[in-house]
């Protein structure tokens, strides 16, 4: 990918409704092949960020750029949206809605039906592109969501909760479309709760809240600055903790991670000392686990610093 | 555990505003409405456009004419025509609901004082203007109702007596100086009525109501069709093309060609059974009628779409189609002549595409106009389906923002 422009270069990005400011100096850069993971409770900013991307919100300041472009329809053209809905034409085929959206991305007949070849391919819907998308399971009917977004090859693909409502083996398959696309070259915006499927697809993340993006980056990156190498310990217990063994917990140094019933300390102390000073304190916790801090941690702990919950979202 | 559902129902009713709307701003509005236009069909003072001839200038005949037009229930049209074919003219072509033609010399029993001049679709308002028109001639000109049924007593009994024509002559002269009547009514061959305009095989009122029921039919499919519109927006595929370069406004475009295609072939089978069971003279006229029939189609696509692009949920949007529908059938002449409206309803009709095709249509069908004759509804048609489609994609590119 190098010598390629970002697919997608937001830079100081301001956008208000009214005299409300929505979005404060968003700055977000996807390259060629990458997958940005873009992270949030609801309301903070994502919906606004996509429409402003695809220039359905006029921002107040600030400069958009899709694989090189800053403006005009050429621009648009490199985008593809894949909504969190399944947005196809339920009574039609797969291969007739490819044939639709292919002809809305601007493409020629001919270059529709060889999209098509390829993108259903990609998509892995070789086998149904015949059937009608009502009677789908909704696996078929996802990765159909994102073939339909793909066959103009847009160098970027904004992905809205792409596996909301699917199972486990549909969500794998829709995984490995993901990453296949982004082998591709297509830089990816996934818009997403999902931390454990962030962690795992992700190239880059970044949290937003209150119409900002902090903290951004690569996890590894952000793991590291943020926890060296200490670990988490999680306490789980089966019934919520009294006030003061509440109090306790606070004590020694355990945060709740996302409700009382569970408690997370990251820190350097070995699992050995930690028990004793559980039985000291007579707490019996139902499961005691230990881990390397990853990007639920992370995420945990910077919204518990803003004062969000992000927990009950995630959930 | 019932309670617990009617509790769900009026909740979503008292917080869905446009609900409320509809079901209690509705009714009333349609009663109204409807309470409107039947009134002034039933009422005995129908108010109708008449032209009236007035080729003589005697005395009795520049009385009646005063009488006329003194009368509130009638809206006479200025000025007066000298010929009868003027004013036959004007009954065609739809300028007035009927005509009046004042015969040169009424007190003459040989010949009928006033010729109503009606076009067929409108027999009604012959009908409604010769019971007023001799209503009017009995409490105002009784004299002239005297002096016509004297002179035929006069023939039948080999004439009057010098004392008894001077006594009669004396009761008409008063009469003609105080107005009144004390219960004398308009005499035979005192009225006539003409039927004018072209005829030919179909039935006038069959033509009429061939061009109200595809101006009705159109709306209704217009509006049932454009709602996949709010299913496209709730599905997210709106949002998917407005990423795309094509942009939302293809969709309504697309949509909008669509309905109008799909409404010209409703209307085609219409006046196919038209043509084939009433004799309607559609082939004959083919031109003239597939443009009246496109614009009218593109005015019912372009009001449809601009009614779904502001409606939230399908329920909403059938809810509203349903009285677009009615509102316009009603007041635009689909279900009722518009004629026999009040002159404030005629007026609103012309805010209705109904009002414009159906005018269109008949022009076309059974006056046997061109082209050039029924321009100016046709370009009332296009106005309506260029506002509705600009209408539809502005407010489609708003709710975008939101």
């Amino acid at each position: 990918m190098i010598g390629k422009p970002a697919a997608l270069e937001v830079s100081n990005l301001r956008v208000c409704y009214g005299d409300t400011e929505v979005l404060h100096d968003v700055d977000v850069t996807i390259d060629p092949g990458e997958i940005y993971g873009l992270l949030g409770p609801n309301g903070a900013g994502k919906t606004t960020l996509i429409r402003t991307i695809c220039g359905r919100v006029r921002p107040a300041r600030g400069r958009i750029r899709i694989a090189g472009r800053e403006t005009g329809a050429e621009m648009f053209r490199q985008i593809g949206l894949v909504p969190q809905e399944i947005a196809l034409y339920p009574h039609l085929t797969i291969r007739e809605n490819l044939q639709v959206f292919g002809r809305l991305a601007g493409l020629s007949s001919r270059e529709t039906e060889t999209a098509i070849d390829d993108v259903s391919e990609a998509a892995n819907l070789r086998a149904r592109m015949s059937d009608r998308v009502d009677i789908l399971s909704g696996g078929w009917k996802r990765r159909a969501n994102i073939a339909a977004a793909i066959l103009h090859l847009p160098a970027l693909l904004i992905l809205d909760e792409p596996m909301v409502g699917v199972d486990l083996e549909a969500r794998n398959g829709l995984q490995s479309v993901i990453q296949k696309l982004s082998g591709l070259g297509m830089g990816i915006l996934l818009v997403t709760h999902d931390l454990y499927q962030a962690e795992i697809l992700c190239t880059k993340v970044g949290l937003m809240h209150d119409g900002t993006i902090s903290p951004q980056g690569y996890p590894r990156e952000l793991l590291e600055e943020a926890f060296q190498d200490k670990g988490e310990i999680l306490l789980e217990f089966g019934t919520s903790p009294s006030a003061a063994h509440q109090h306790l917990l606070r004590q020694l140094g355990f945060t709740p991670n996302g409700g009382p019933l569970s408690w997370s300390l990251i820190g350097d102390r070995s699992p050995s000392d930690l028990a004793a000073d559980l039985v000291r304190a007579s707490l019996a916790p139902k499961e005691v686990r230990y881990r390397k801090p990853n990007l639920e941690t992370l995420f945990m702990r910077h919204s518990q610093r803003i004062g969000l919950r992000m927990g009950e979202d995630a959930a | 555990m019932i309670l617990a559902m009617i509790r769900v129902m009026t909740l979503g009713l008292l917080r869905d505003r446009g609900a409320l709307i509809l079901a209690f701003v509705l009714p009333p509005a349609i009663f109204l409405i409807f309470a409107s236009i039947f009134a002034a069909t039933t009422s005995d003072r129908p108010q109708l456009n008449i032209a009236i001839a007035q080729p003589g200038t005697s005395p009795v005949s520049l009385r009646l004419e005063d009488a006329l037009r003194g009368e509130p229930s009638l809206r006479v049209l200025d000025p007066t025509r000298s010929s009868r074919a003027d004013v036959a003219r004007l009954v065609e072509n739809g300028v007035a609901d009927a005509g009046i033609v004042i015969g040169p010399d009424p007190e003459d029993d040989q010949a009928p004082a006033i010729t109503v001049l009606v076009e067929p679709s409108k027999l009604m308002a012959g009908a409604m203007l010769s019971g007023q028109v001799q209503s009017i001639v009995a409490r105002r000109l009784p004299d002239l109702v005297l002096s016509r049924a004297a002179a035929g007593v006069e023939a039948a009994v080999g004439g009057f007596t010098p004392e008894q024509a001077a006594r009669l002559s004396a009761v008409v002269e008063a009469l003609s100086r105080e107005g009144r009547n004390d219960g004398m009514k308009g005499g035979p061959g005192l009225l006539e009525t003409v039927t004018v305009g072209q005829s030919q095989g179909a039935d006038a009122t069959i033509t009429y109501y061939a061009g109200a029921v595809a101006i009705l039919f159109l709306l209704f499919s217009a509006l049932q069709n454009a709602a996949t519109l709010i299913e496209e927006r709730k599905s997210g595929i709106l949002d998917r093309i407005a990423a795309g370069p094509a942009g939302t406004d293809v969709v309504i475009i697309g949509k909008f060609i669509f309905l109008a295609l799909l409404g010209v072939i409703q209307v085609a089978l219409i006046f196919a059974i038209a043509a084939l069971a009433y004799d309607v003279e559609v082939a004959a006229r083919i031109g003239p009628w597939l443009l009246t029939t496109v614009a009218a189609a593109l005015a019912s696509s372009g009001l449809a779409l601009a009614v779904v692009t502001v409606c939230t949920t399908r329920q909403q949007a059938q809810t509203v189609s349903t009285f677009v529908v009615l509102i316009c059938s009603a007041i635009g002449g689909s279900m009722v002549p518009r004629f026999m409206m009040p002159e404030w309803l005629q007026h609103l009709g012309r805010f209705t595409p109904n009002t414009w095709a159906i005018e269109a249509y008949y022009g076309v069908l059974w006056r046997g106009e061109a082209l050039s004759d029924v321009l100016p509804e046709i370009v009332c048609l296009l106005t309506m389906a260029v506002a509705g489609a600009v209408f539809a994609i502005a407010v489609s590119r708003l709710r975008l923002r939101f």
